[in-house]
């Protein structure tokens, strides 16, 4: 097979694509039911989130008349776009091997970036002052955790990198490999505090209580996505459930990838990633309030970027 | 929206009229510097529904039912304030047991008032696990009101001259069982909203009202009492059996959303001691004085403590059966005002919250 044809094959079918959707869409399905029976609800079936992308696609997009059409309409499909690149991005252990012309651990965090300003140019192309409230809060939540998530990457890069005898290694295969041959990060003690920064890393890169500030339902109505409605909503959803599979499976290739290969990889992976979905989204967002920007603000300044820059220091050292 | 242009970090967003946030129709234009309200313009009026006229259409008796719809969770407080306005212009002598009949109806009303108000903040702030459950908890006050009025909300439990309802052996066991469940319950949400981070995080020093701006707003009920103004009418000027019932009532200095929540939970708790006061020390006796007691021609002001402050009726009879002026003041009215102290220079994340904290009833203000 083809260099060519394997990146379209990994970025449309698997492990991009429509296997990232689904697993997506499904991991938010059984979110909001473990949530709803934590809630002593009985909660929505596990195919709502389908349900719901289905209804949104028959539905009309309205644009508001005096927002910027072209950029208003194109926001989310650049958004989902770059989820696709990005899910074909991350290697599976012992099952998936991204091609290196697609790129490595930096192309992720710099992919990893765009949902965020596509919702701010969203929110700001929609012309509704809650969007532009959405806009400014997302720009102070990326910047703030922006800093943590690339020491965690440096983190990462070094152990690895320093350990085979060059200064830093940022190619994601390499990482897994080295964690396969070696012991996983997860039970390296160096490599704690980096896990525990991407641990508060990815709610507030996927947008959950505590961090859902920019699109905070009782504060600015959802901010961005505000004006959005029909398939347009329907590709904003599209691209948090992508971004869901590609945050969670980076943080697995980072930490904890198995030693297994063949189906028991591919089902291993995805008990990781059940679990990481129930006990670092489910579970936190159900046991907190939200914060304010500023609070958050003043809180990803402090402990994840203490954290990831103790296991930077950490390896540096030792 | 489309006049509200945004060209800088300064605009204009307006809160309401239907705001996902506030149930109920209310408008805000806030002007914004950024993240910070900078000008706040309250308007009211979008719901004028025409009860005060209406009322003077009605007989006295029908009134009773009229004003017990004004709002669903003070609706026990206007049927009892009219109530009690008229029973002021007849001079009547309501019997012992109906005065205390009376404060169990509205001391369970004001358990589920306040459970329901400090659910909402939880909501507010992203805390749906707490929301749910204060819920919950609140479902046993519902299920409580079904069994003893058979119904969750309207309680239709006021007469002139009395009440319509009566607790045998049976009701009283009922009730005393339900709330031995529902007190550890309420004790717990007392201290998770005493000790959380998140809600504390949230709540704490936001919204100030300062006791001056307090006494100069003319706040009353909850808010008041967060400010630390000791006022409740049920200890000022005792109405019912309240003169002879263990009322604490509570106040707190620093006058922010995280006190008023705590006045409310504290009230809730309170209303418990009282129902069970209540219960114990129950009168024999009628419950009523017949139906339909005659009123006579005259004026008779009567004020009582609801959920959320005083309420005033003003109750002006003549030769027909139907009054020539029925009017009330209700309690988010006075304290509606005080939202303009409490929005100044406030964030735009805590809009809701310090709306909510008022506990407005607009179905009431908007009658």
């Amino acid at each position: 097979m083809s260099t060519q044809v394997a990146v379209i094959l990994s970025v449309l079918l698997f492990p991009g694509g429509l296997f990232a959707l689904t697993l997506g869409l499904a991991l938010k399905g059984v979110d909001r039911r473990v949530a709803a029976r934590l809630q002593g609800r009985v909660g929505p079936p596990l195919t709502q989130p389908f349900i719901d992308l289905v209804k949104l696609a028959f539905k009309r997009t309205m644009v508001p008349t005096t927002a910027c059409e072209p950029v208003f309409l194109g926001a989310p499909l650049v958004g989902v776009v770059s989820m696709l690149a990005a899910a074909a991005l991350v290697p599976i252990s012992g099952l998936y091997t991204p091609e290196p012309i697609l790129g490595n651990l930096l192309v992720v965090l710099y992919l990893l970036v765009i949902p965020g300003i596509v919702l701010m140019v969203a929110g700001s192309s929609s012309s509704s002052p809650y969007g532009a409230i959405g806009f400014s809060r997302e720009m102070v939540l990326m910047l703030a955790y922006e800093g943590p998530i690339v020491l965690v990457a440096a983190a990462v890069a070094l152990r690895v990198g320093m350990a085979e005898g060059h200064v830093a290694t940022f190619s994601l295969v390499e990482i897994v490999a080295y964690q396969r041959t070696h012991s996983i990060f997860l039970l390296d003690p160096v490599m704690w505090p980096a896990l525990g920064a991407f641990c508060l890393f990815f709610p507030a890169n996927l947008g959950i209580v505590p961090f859902d500030i920019p699109e905070a339902e009782t504060e600015v109505l959802e901010g961005p996505v505000l004006e959005y409605s029909g398939p347009a909503l329907g590709l904003f959803k599209v691209m948090s459930a992508l971004k869901a599979v590609v945050v969670l499976g980076l943080g697995i290739a980072l930490f904890a990838p198995l030693g297994l290969s063949g189906a028991p990889a591919l089902l291993g992976w995805l008990a990781e990633i059940a679990v990481l979905m129930v006990l670092g989204v489910t579970a936190v967002r159900l046991s907190a309030g939200r914060m304010r920007i500023d609070q958050a603000f003043s809180f990803f300044f402090k402990w994840p970027l203490l954290l990831s820059a103790a296991s930077v220091a950490a390896i540096a050292l030792v | 929206m489309t006049n509200l242009p945004v060209t800088s970090e300064s605009f204009t967003i307006p809160v309401g009229p239907l705001h996902v946030a506030l149930e109920e129709p209310m408008y805000f234009r806030v002007a914004v510097d950024g993240e910070t309200v900078t000008d706040v313009d309250i308007n009211a009026g979008h719901v004028h529904r025409g009860i005060e006229y209406l009322a003077t259409k009605r007989t006295l008796a029908q009134n009773m039912i009229l004003t017990e719809r004004i709002c669903s969770l003070c609706s026990n407080s206007h049927p009892e304030t009219f109530a009690l306005a008229a029973e002021t212009i007849a001079e009547m002598e309501v019997p012992e047991r109906a005065t205390y009949l009376r404060v169990v109806a509205g001391e369970v009303k004001r358990v589920a008032s306040n459970l329901f108000n400090v659910a909402i903040l939880a909501h507010l702030v992203g805390y749906e696990a707490l929301f749910m459950h204060v819920m919950q908890v609140r479902e046993l006050a519902q299920d409580l009101k079904e069994a003893v009025f058979g119904n969750r909300m309207d309680l239709g439990a006021i007469c002139i001259g009395g009440t319509r309802y009566d607790l045998d052996e049976d009701t009283i066991t009922a009730l005393t069982v339900a709330l031995d469940r529902l007190e550890p319950e309420i004790r717990e949400i007392e201290k998770t909203y005493r000790t959380n981070g998140s809600i504390q995080r949230r709540t704490r020093g936001v919204g100030v009202l300062s006791i001056d701006d307090a006494i100069a707003c003319g706040v009353v009920g909850p808010v008041a009492r967060a400010s630390g103004l000791l006022q409740d009418v049920r200890a000022d000027a005792p109405y019912h059996a309240y003169d002879r019932l263990p009322l604490d009532v509570l106040t707190l200095p620093d006058g922010d959303v995280w006190s008023r929540a705590m006045i409310r939970l504290h009230e809730a708790l309170d209303a418990i001691v009282i129902l069970r006061a209540c219960l114990r020390d129950l009168p024999d006796g009628p419950i009523n004085l017949g139906s339909d007691p005659y009123v006579p021609p005259g004026r008779a002001v009567a004020r009582s403590e609801a959920p959320r402050g005083e309420l005033l009726y003003y109750l002006k009879t003549c030769d027909a059966e139907e009054p020539e002026r029925l009017k009330w003041r209700v309690p988010s009215f006075p304290n509606w005002d005080a939202l303009t102290v409490m929005l100044s220079r406030a964030k735009v994340a805590d809009i809701a919250i310090i709306v909510n904290s008022i506990d407005p009833c607009i179905s009431c203000t908007e009658r």
